[in-house]
């Protein structure tokens, strides 16, 4: 699976599929100190980045589209590194699609809402009713309304989709049974 | 303007030949890695071009999360054994994607100079103008690209999440997995 590694590695697997004459899956997950090392490493700088794109698209590139993907390739490497079947379990399909789910639920909130405050779609200068609460210029408001959409609707779905998709393909199609038990059996051969 | 500058020429070279070789491998996963060059390539353009968002985009969608899923589904299936490196050029094929090259490349005169001034992108009152001009008073964002993004083209931006969430539901439900599971 970690095919990210080295090079010789598919090859190797490719000729043990080839002297049995068998196309057999291989296995699941090997453990490999390099990536699991590496990954460690990296993992926190990367969050680190992504939120910081997430967060701080309004004033600089990028944006909560590439935060959002960066986030998830968080998830992803530490499934490369620790296991896909195990990384499936912590972080749980209800989670990735309640994530996603909520994403559309807040974006779409927030642009219905200033319609049924008497604006168009997205129209951030419905927000001024909020100056009840707190006083901010109308631009203010705009860029508060923009932040809500970016970091809680694209990147939530963005995150939430691009690590379901990868759970989605790894896990593949089987209609009975669950691959992830005989991969478990395999990894410790 | 017209000048070429030497990392330019290394970056057109660069993404030409990873192009090149990504459809003239036939091993499939020698395919994928040099594919996420090419993107890598790529963005690095893009950013070269002062397009840095869409040069993220690249790195993070392109080379990153498509290799992935690439890989995975590698890893999932089988990757046939070939005794041959190099796929067998199609010549017709190749002939006619050269014409169709040549006939893009026809209109590449007619277009305005990278960072041209006075493009007519550049100068339309209504968009690029309006835009440099109102996007901080009217939405408070230092970054233009995010204000026409997020307010001033939010219900298409609405539409893309939708499909972005759309597309992920349907795979789920393609693949017939449980989401409460």
């Amino acid at each position: 699976m970690s095919t990210d590694s080295s090079s010789d590695r598919p090859v190797r697997e490719n000729e043990r599929l080839d002297s049995d004459g068998v196309a057999r899956q291989r296995p699941a997950y090997t453990e490999s100190q390099v990536i699991m090392t590496t990954v460690k490493v990296v993992v926190p700088f990367v969050l680190t980045y992504g939120l910081y794109m997430m967060f701080h698209g309004a004033g600089s590139p990028g944006g909560s589209f590439q935060g959002g993907a960066l986030v998830a390739s968080v998830i992803i490497m530490i499934a490369f590194a620790f296991g896909i079947d195990a990384t499936r379990i912590w972080v749980s399909n209800t989670i990735l699609v309640g994530l996603a789910t909520v994403g559309v639920l807040i974006f779409g909130g927030l642009a219905l809402a200033t319609i049924a405050l008497g604006g168009a779609f997205l129209d951030y200068s419905e927000l001024l009713i909020l100056n009840a609460i707190v006083e901010l210029p109308a631009n203010e408001w705009a860029k508060w309304g923009m932040e809500t959409i970016e970091i809680g609707g694209i990147a939530f779905i963005v995150a939430g989709v691009l690590m379901g998709l990868f759970f989605l393909l790894a896990s593949g199609y089987d209609p009975e049974a669950d691959s992830g038990h005989t991969a478990e059996v395999r990894a410790d051969d | 303007m017209t000048m070429i500058t030497p990392l330019e020429l290394t970056l057109f070279v660069f993404v030409l030949i990873t192009a090149i070789m990504t459809a003239l491998f036939r091993d499939v996963l020698a395919s994928i890695v040099i594919f996420a060059a090419y993107s890598l390539g790529l963005a690095v353009v893009y950013t070269f071009y002062r397009a840095p968002d869409v040069g993220l985009t690249e790195a993070a969608i392109g080379a990153g999360i498509t290799t992935i899923l690439l890989l995975l589904t590698i890893a999932k299936t089988t990757r046939p054994r070939h005794d041959e490196t190099f796929e067998k050029i199609n010549w017709p094929a190749a002939g006619v994607c050269g014409l169709f090259a040549l006939v893009l490349g026809a209109t590449m005169f007619a277009f305005p100079a990278v960072g041209d001034p006075n493009a007519p992108a550049m100068t339309n009152p209504d968009v690029t103008v309006y835009y440099i001009e109102n996007a901080y008073q009217e939405t408070g964002v230092e970054n233009a690209v995010t204000a026409v993004l997020a307010a001033y083209r939010g219900f298409d931006t609405f539409g893309e999440a939708v499909v972005v969430f759309a597309a992920g539901v349907a795979s789920l439900i393609v693949l017939g997995r449980e989401v409460f599971a």
